[in-house]
């Protein structure tokens, strides 16, 4: 065990010698019999305690089985003292049923969330107190039975009860456990765990599954607390059915919560604390259960993390050095290095999707996905939003989830289909996250090391020349919830190059990025291009997308609809349009004379979702009675201006000032409507959210009801979910209506509808402008917005790029320029004026 | 067939008891995300208190609409004080947070009142003979209670707007919060509920069992084996699940072993979300990354 640190192992030492010097001071007989007699309970709970404290931190199962695995224990010691088993058998026997029993649970119940796993172990301990009950033959049932010696097979002596030597035994045994635990927590299979738990999507991306890392961690847990159970036998001498209640089961819980999940300090404090609390209470003078409450509460409200990482966090605070020194790395004014030449066309096809089809329930998210991709290639994947883009990835990594996959994949000449998704690493398949999901309680160096079965020195050289490469040594030892945004998609990047991919997998690398961000992750992605690693990836930003691409694939409707070279796919009129929307014909809209008042107005606002900027100083006056198209692809920043308009999102800086008196209606992306509700409670519950009640509800139920068309007016008592996308789209509209709003915000009225419902939306829409309504459509389509507004802004990358009047060509032509690169370019429209 | 009956009815009586509990921990875990573990222990508080003021001579059914309205309003104080400053989606916490306003209250009782077991008044006597059977009319009462009890609440959801803006909230918060509709005004309602439910449940089970500061820790189980045999967030499931609970207890309970009735509860339950794991009238969710 070379790989094990030097201060690992003086930190495993801590416990068995703390044990050893209570024993010595236990032997001088300085500790009066009763006072040695709790310190003998307090080591049996220790260890009871470590193994839910442990299961709960490093695997998120709160069980509340573990007071049945402690009975078994007992039971198994008792019944076998008296029937003159060895105390091999007994410790052995004991641990060997816990661990089988525990394994069942674990393996279950990491198929459920945490209320389920709740639930069965609850009905494991139900069933445990019955059984106590009523198998008298075994346990003696309420009476209990007598534990009497145990001798050992190995010819080690003899064990006796309730005297001095099982305390010793017992304060020995908890030292021990605690060597053991500390010798698991630098380990790869606590990291594992861990990883497992906080995310078990990304943890199956790197190999890791998580029903296997749960059965594992409970069977272990489930066997040190059935040894607490056999020391318990030992040191009290007898057992019962009373120690082993459901009210163990939330003592346990309570104790956890106090020291703090998943730290061994923290499992002591814990079994101290079960110890000595029934001592405390009393000399508070309040009854026990009413201490452990109070505790419980404050604990939640005060420390919710527990007492020891609160008091770790405290410790390191104080302990950091001042300076740690800033990034270097990020320079972007250094020339990008020049992508790796396209593989010749003779190149080996390393990954081939034939008619690739995915439906979740009735909805097609790919249609007959067919492509290739040879090796150490590049290939980007561009396409709206909707297009299949993400399901195509997961597809490629086995994410699937609910989804049914049909057709065949091929990766290196094998079926991939049939692999699961924790064996696709093993194939060489490696991915990042939209929003970088690393392992939050893993330092940096550990998220890129839990990818490891065994962490050998080897492994830690490699994981550490990785963070050195994508820039994150400096920040090795820190948690990503300290790290800014970027920090953390290097750190998904990493972890996705930990054993060398064949094929990585890149979703939305560059989004949410700056300009010196993306320079580094392009020179990145060019590093494994040399390293002849096929790379494929989906970005809504195209210039650094077609900066390192080789191929581009166009996606819209779960399909490519065209390919070619990074400069010249957006040539393709087919790729342009499902950008930026069919040609509608311009519809008659409001006469405007240019006095109107602006009723909302944005002022230098900027926007960000914790590190991730989504706005940046956008300045918007929105005019009454006007049709304002805000235009941009996805993640452009269009919803989350919408939410700014509304009122409903405050900007992180900038000013929104509207008129004191102005109702606004959000129509959210995808209609969010309630489905389970019927149409007319959808309209309810809007006006009741506004205020109204009674018989003015009635009114204006009736009032919107005519706006219906006659198809939704006649179907008011079914659910929302029966609707069509286009009625559900025109109900949502309806329910906006009912606070009688003077500025209608609409987010992608379009989006999955098919051309003639949008059409009809679009009339809607229209005409409510007609009727005096003021109208933001947050849009996608540039050529739609066109057609219906009058006035489009284009956001591009959280910033408004252009904006105008789309009665004027000269403008349309700049906007779609825009669109896709965000620049204003006046030479564009001269030329196309 | 008549201890059949007799056994059918007697669990259908303790399955309502069952249900009501659990249409009480599905109105509040789907309009607040909280798993109410203290629900059965404020019930008790309810029902120490409403004996009290029986035993002063306040009528019986006024004594029971005082357990109602104490229950529903220490639910109250103790979610405004202990569970709303916990930060939103803290399922966990919540629900060990309520675990410790249970071990409060239950302390709380036996400082006031007593361990001892006490009787409960029932508001009727005798049996109704049925055939050669004799039931109880505490049960027909139970069950009649109930199903009123559960079908009001079926109205207030189905048919007023209140209930359909609960129906909201608990199926997308955000989308409700988008339309600007008080969260916190509908989690109180939920709460009180929930809470004035399980009251009720309590007051029909008491006489049935006698009073312990213990005495409604089964019912609250056997309600939880109940929701999730329903599917946890499904009123319906609740009831269903509650009842089915309380029949297969009682029958395990005669035709099986009286010691063994919760192993054949939980066993079957365990063995029916293995099979069906969102429950019976769960919804299965997809995931995305």
């Amino acid at each position: 065990m070379s790989d094990v640190s030097r201060s690992t192992i003086a930190r495993a030492a801590l416990g068995p010698l703390a044990a050893a010097v209570l024993i010595a001071v236990l032997t001088t007989g300085a500790v009066p019999p009763y006072q040695a007699y709790s310190v003998g309970l307090a080591a049996v709970y220790t260890v009871l305690v470590i193994s839910v404290n442990l299961l709960a931190g490093w695997a998120g199962i709160w069980s509340i089985a573990h007071p049945a695995f402690f009975a078994m224990g007992a039971y198994f010691a008792a019944y076998g003292s008296t029937h003159g088993w060895s105390l091999e058998l007994v410790v052995l026997g004991a641990m060997g049923c816990s661990a089988a029993f525990g394994a069942f649970l674990g393996g279950v119940g990491a198929r459920f969330s945490m209320l389920y796993v709740a639930l069965l172990t609850l009905a494991f301990t139900m069933v445990s107190l019955e059984v106590m009950g009523q198998w008298t033959s075994v346990t003696g049932g309420d009476q209990g039975i007598p534990m009497e010696k145990l001798d050992s097979a190995l010819g080690l002596g003899t064990l006796a009860s309730a005297g001095t030597q099982a305390q010793y035994i017992a304060v020995g045994a908890a030292g021990i456990a605690l060597g053991v635990a500390a010798l698991a927590r630098p380990s790869s299979l606590r990291m594992r765990l861990v990883a497992a738990k906080s995310h078990p999507m990304a943890a199956r991306s790197i190999g890791i599954a998580p029903e296997a890392q749960s059965a594992l961690a409970f069977a272990v847990s489930a066997a040190f607390a059935a040894l607490a159970g056999v020391l318990l036998a030992l040191v009290v001498g007898f057992v019962s059915p009373d120690p082993f209640s459901l009210a163990l089961a939330i003592s346990l819980i309570a104790a956890c919560i106090l020291g703090g999940a998943g730290t061994l300090l923290g499992a002591v404090v814990g079994g101290a604390y079960l110890t000595w609390s029934p001592t405390a209470a009393e000399s508070a003078g309040i009854p026990q259960p009413i201490l452990q409450g109070l505790v419980l509460i404050a604990v939640l409200l005060v420390l919710p993390g527990g007492v020891v990482p609160f008091l770790g966090k405290v410790v390191r605070r104080l302990l950091r050095r001042s300076a740690s020194h800033p990034p270097a790395l990020a320079d972007p004014t250094e020339p990008f290095i020049e992508p790796v030449p396209a593989p010749s066309s003779t190149a080996p096809e390393l990954l081939r999707l034939d008619e690739v089809t995915v439906t979740f329930g009735g909805l097609r998210a790919l249609e007959g996905a067919s492509m290739s991709v040879r090796a150490g290639e590049t290939l980007a994947i561009i396409g709206p939003n909707g297009a299949g883009k993400t399901t195509l990835l997961n597809v490629l990594s086995g994410l699937v989830g609910g989804g049914r996959v049909a057709g065949s994949v091929q990766y290196d000449g094998k079926p991939l289909l049939r692999s699961r998704a924790t064996a696709r690493r093993r194939l060489g398949i490696g991915r990042t996250f939209q929003h970088a999901e690393t392992f939050p309680e893993l330092t940096v160096l550990e998220n890129v090391l839990c990818t490891r079965r065994r962490i050998t020195a080897q492994n830690r050289a490699r994981a550490a020349e990785l963070l050195d490469r994508v820039g994150l040594t400096h920040v090795a030892d820190r948690y990503p919830a300290e790290l800014p945004f970027g920090l953390h998609k290097r750190l998904d990047l990493a972890r996705a190059l930990a054993e060398e991919p064949e094929l990585l997998i890149l979703d939305e690398p560059f989004g949410g990025l700056d300009a010196g961000e993306r320079t580094l992750l392009a020179r990145q992605i060019v590093q494994e291009q040399r390293r002849g690693t096929a790379i494929v990836i989906i970005d809504h930003v195209l210039d650094d997308l077609f900066a390192v691409a080789h191929r581009v694939v166009a996606f819209d409707f779960g399909r490519p609809i065209g390919e070619g070279e990074p400069g010249k796919v957006l040539d393709d009129p087919r790729v342009r349009t499902s950008y930026l929307g069919e040609g509608g014909t311009r519809g008659e809209l409001p006469h405007r004379d240019g006095t109107e008042r602006v009723v909302v107005r944005l002022d230098g606002v900027d926007h960000a979702y914790g590190g991730v900027t989504a706005l940046r100083g956008v300045d918007l006056a929105i005019t009454q009675g006007s049709i304002v198209g805000i235009v941009g692809a996805n993640g452009a920043g269009k919803s989350t201006l919408g939410r700014i308009l509304h009122g409903t999102l405050r900007p992180t800086r900038g000013r929104r000032e509207a008129d004191g008196d102005l109702r606004t209606a959000l129509v959210p992306e995808g209609r969010a409507l309630f489905k389970t509700l019927s149409l007319r409670e959808n309209l309810e519950v809007a006006a009741y959210a506004a205020g109204i009640r009674g018989a003015d509800l009635r009114a204006r139920l009736a009032e919107t009801a005519e706006w219906l068309p006659s198809r939704l007016r006649e179907r008011m008592g079914v659910p929302a979910a029966g609707l069509s996308g286009g009625e559900q789209q025109i109900l949502a509209i309806a329910r906006a209506l009912m606070a009688r709003p003077d500025l209608l915000i609409v987010d992608e009225p379009a989006l999955g509808l098919s051309p003639a419902m949008v059409d009809e939306v679009y009339a809607r829409l229209g005409r409510l402008a007609h009727e005096g309504m003021t109208v933001v459509l947050l849009e996608q389509s540039l050529t739609r917005a066109a057609s219906a507004a009058h006035e489009v802004a284009v956001l591009h990358e959280g910033a408004i790029a252009v904006r105008g009047e789309p009665s004027d060509l000269t403008f349309l032509a700049r906007a779609e320029r825009a669109y896709f690169d965000g620049k204003d370019d006046a030479a564009v429209a001269a030329v196309q004026g | 067939m008549d201890q059949f009956l007799l056994v059918l009815v007697s669990g259908l009586a303790s399955g309502a008891v069952y249900g009501l509990m659990g249409l009480g921990l599905v109105i509040i875990y789907r309009a607040t995300d909280v798993v109410n573990f203290a629900l059965a222990s404020l019930a008790t508080v309810g029902l120490y208190a409403s004996l009290t003021l029986y035993d002063s001579g306040l009528p019986l059914l006024l004594a029971a609409a005082a357990a109602i309205v104490l229950t529903a309003s220490i639910g109250l104080v103790a979610r405004e004080t202990v569970i709303r400053p916990l930060a939103q989606g803290e399922l966990l916490s919540a629900l060990v947070m309520t675990m410790g306003v249970s071990l409060i209250a239950e302390s709380v009782i036996s400082t006031v009142w007593d361990d001892q077991p006490r009787l409960f008044p029932s508001l009727v006597e005798g049996s109704v003979s049925f055939g050669d059977s004799a039931i109880p009319t505490q049960s027909l009462l139970t069950i009649a209670v109930a199903a009123v009890a559960m079908a009001l609440v079926a109205y207030l959801f189905g048919r007023t707007t209140i209930g359909s803006a609960m129906r909201a909230v608990a199926e997308s918060a955000d989308t409700a919060q988008i339309l600007g509709l008080g969260s916190q005004r509908i989690a109180r309602i939920a709460w009180a509920l929930g809470l004035g439910l399980a009251a009720l449940g309590a007051f029909l089970y008491a006489p049935r069992a006698g009073l312990v500061p213990t005495v409604l820790s089964a019912p609250l189980f056997r309600a939880f084996a109940g929701i999730f045999l329903g599917g946890l967030t499904s009123m319906y499931g609740a009831v269903i699940g509650g009842l089915t609970v309380g029949v297969l207890d009682n029958l395990a309970a005669v035709y099986v072993s009286a010691g063994y009735r919760d192993t054949f509860v939980f066993s079957f339950t365990i063995l029916v979300l293995l099979i069906r794991p969102q429950g019976l009238f769960g919804v299965r969710t997809f995931q995305r990354v």
